[in-house]
């Protein structure tokens, strides 16, 4: 009896949880296939249309080039934050050098402070650079941000794997690159693809550097969707719309990392 | 092949001395064991051996070239580990072809090699199984084979049969000394267990908390062990050691009172093993207590008496029988062994 309870308890709290979590989110999903004058209505009861992405990609909207820009930014940041941070993470985890805890500390003190306020200095040195309203001021920036955490979650990845089956290639003569490349990188891969889907959507969503620092070239997803408040009052629909855009990648993602994490779980190590 | 020179080598953590300061030569082709509890830094001087612990203070030399410096994978070294260190992403069979791979074979060779290999340890039908698909034992084979796939000039075994049920031990326990026959290459082996450092072992170096405390053939560590310490470690059953005083060329304790060759001293601790004892009807027998138990282990019959505190252990024979807690009575075998040692420093007295 009391094992029933708990159990429909359980139901009842996971339902309550989704619903509270995916009640926004469906709203949005369903603003954006309404048309204008259905978008205030609660009633489920319309005509949907894809108008409204029709429009977000095209004139004045222009959605296409602040995906691109999105895209380029996440893809370069992560191709960069990963590689780097693997090593950082793999030396962190193995190495006991001096001042060791210390150097790491300091890595992850950078994620402490709040980015209001270093935004401004940021500004005006890439002002005094000419970079910006760049992707590539946008990449450097996210980089900064992006890259603690990920060496930060790598390293736990890497802390994890045990050292044995390392040893064990090093006597059977291989490098200490060879050993990362041929142990290491493929025991940590679900992790280290794991932290590169979390380091993606870190630099997917952001938004506080990207609207100071972008002006019409470099703007990004989360940036352009403030354009759809006007003067004539929040475009909801297109807002949705381009909303859609900004998370079906991250849904997708989502998804892998779930695949991903639960293989890199059952895979583990053999003890 | 080659000869390993430790030379006053230490280990220490912090201040937590591991291995203490001492120097060591293991011969061209020999198979050496360390024997030890658990603790007492054996895995510790295998792996400074293998490169894998930086020494603290010392030399390390094979064939003659200090190595102190070099990487693992410059000492041409083969190791199993003692919790065998295998790759889990890999097939059975890439396990094993993963060194000739590194050392350039080629494919043809390699294969051809892991076959031979593979049949050695009884794997020949696991090869496309992933590590996190085989048993402990087979786990531990795989880890063998990894070894033995290639002739290194030195081989590293760290308690590689542990985990092996009691019957597999054994045969691998043959095949691993008809391998070091067939190769001849030198071998360093670490096991607690003393019946495997026996029968394997061409010496063996019994460690404690760190040291050496004997270093010797097998036959010599059992017939003459140089403390209390491994008087208790070596055989099974353990020796019975009993505290006492030599007084006028005799041995006396509670029960007992034999003839030793020792003048007159206080603190003495008699050791005899259990099987140089034999079984007594007689009442003048010069070991005399109670029965306490009787254990039957197939071949013979393990005989516990007591007299007061001490207890007394002989291996008699199988169909052996009496009441427990009756008077008992043991005698020395013609040509059995008295060890005495200094009951406050442990050290041998005698030879
Ligand atoms: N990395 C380490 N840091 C501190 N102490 C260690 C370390 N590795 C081993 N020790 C200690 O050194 C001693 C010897 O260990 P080990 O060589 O593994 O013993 P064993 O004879 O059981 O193989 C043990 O007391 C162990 O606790
Ligand atoms: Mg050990």
């Amino acid at each position: 009896m009391k094992k029933l309870l708990t159990w429909w308890g359980e139901r009842a709290l996971l339902v309550l949880i989704s619903v509270v979590v995916l009640f926004p989110i469906s709203w949005m999903f369903l603003t954006a296939f309404k048309q204008p004058r259905d978008a205030y209505s609660t009633s489920l009861n319309f005509t949907p249309t894809l108008d409204n992405f029709v429009t977000v990609f095209s004139d004045p909207w222009n959605l296409g080039s602040m995906v691109m820009n999105s895209v380029i930014v996440a893809v370069v940041t992560v191709a960069i934050a990963v590689p780097c941070a693997s090593l950082a993470a793999y030396s962190f985890s193995r190495f006991r050098v001096r001042g060791r805890k210390f150097l790491f500390f300091l890595i992850l003190s950078t994620q402490f402070i709040p980015a209001v306020v270093i935004v401004l200095p940021f500004f005006l040195m890439f002002r005094s650079l000419g970079l910006l309203d760049t992707r590539l001021a946008l990449i450097i920036v996210n980089l900064a941000i992006v890259t603690p955490f990920v060496i930060w979650m790598i390293k736990g990845f890497i802390d994890a794997i045990p050292t044995d089956s390392e040893e064990a290639a090093m006597i059977d003569g291989a490098s200490r690159l060879r050993v990362i490349k041929d142990i290491v990188l493929p025991m940590a891969a679900p992790g280290i693809l794991t932290s590169s889907i979390f380091c993606f959507i870190l630099t997917w969503n952001e938004f506080l550097f990207a609207l100071i620092l972008s002006r019409r070239d470099a703007v990004t997803l989360p940036v352009g969707l403030v354009s759809f408040r006007t003067e004539r009052g929040d475009l909801w629909e297109l807002m949705s719309a381009a909303g859609v855009m900004i998370t079906v990648p991250i849904f997708i993602m989502a998804l892998l990392i779930q695949k991903h994490f639960t293989r890199g779980m059952t895979a583990g190590a053999v003890k | 092949m080659a000869e390993v020179r430790l030379v006053d080598i230490e280990k220490r953590y912090g201040s937590f001395v591991a291995v203490a300061k001492q120097s060591l030569t293991i011969e061209n082709g020999e198979f050496l064991v360390l024997l030890g509890p658990s603790g007492c830094g054996k895995t510790t001087t295998m792996r400074m051996i293998a490169g894998l612990e930086e020494i603290t203070a010392g030399d390390i030399l094979i064939a003659g070239e200090r190595v102190n410096d070099k990487p693992p994978k410059d000492r041409d070294i083969a190791m199993v580990f003692q919790n065998y260190g295998l790759y889990p992403h890999m097939t059975v069979g890439q396990n094993i072809e993963y060194p000739l791979k590194l050392r350039g074979v080629n494919k043809a060779t390699r294969q051809q090699q892991v076959q031979d290999t593979a049949a050695k340890v009884e794997l020949d039908a696991l090869l496309g199984r992933r590590p996190s698909e085989l048993s402990g034992g087979q786990r531990q084979r795989v880890a063998l084979a990894r070894a033995i796939v290639r002739t290194p000039k030195i081989f590293l075994m760290d308690e590689p049969l542990s985990n092996l049920d009691a019957k597999l031990r054994v045969t691998m326990r043959a095949e691993l000394k008809h391998l070091h026959h067939e190769l001849g290459v030198t071998t360093v082996y670490v096991t607690h267990d003393q019946m495997e450092a026996m029968t394997l072992a061409s010496r063996v170096a019994v460690m404690r908390e760190g040291r050496i405390v004997q270093l010797d053939t097998p036959r010599k560590i059992y017939a003459e062990p140089a403390d209390l310490f491994v008087a208790g470690f070596i055989g099974s059953p353990s020796m019975n050691l009993v505290n006492g005083s030599v007084t006028a060329g005799r041995f006396r304790a509670e029960g007992i009172d034999v003839p030793v060759d020792l003048p007159d001293r206080d603190s003495v601790v008699l050791g005899i093993r259990p099987e140089e004892l034999d079984i007594a009807t007689d009442s003048s027998a010069p070991v005399a207590g109670k029965l306490y138990a009787l254990e039957l282990t197939g071949d013979s019959t393990l005989v516990t008496m007591r007299m007061g505190k001490t207890s007394v252990c002989a291996r008699g024979p199988a169909d052996f029988e009496a009441a427990i807690n009756e008077p008992c009575y043991l005698t020395p075998k013609a040509g059995a062994r008295f060890h005495l040692f200094d009951r406050n420093s442990g050290q041998r007295l005698d030879g």
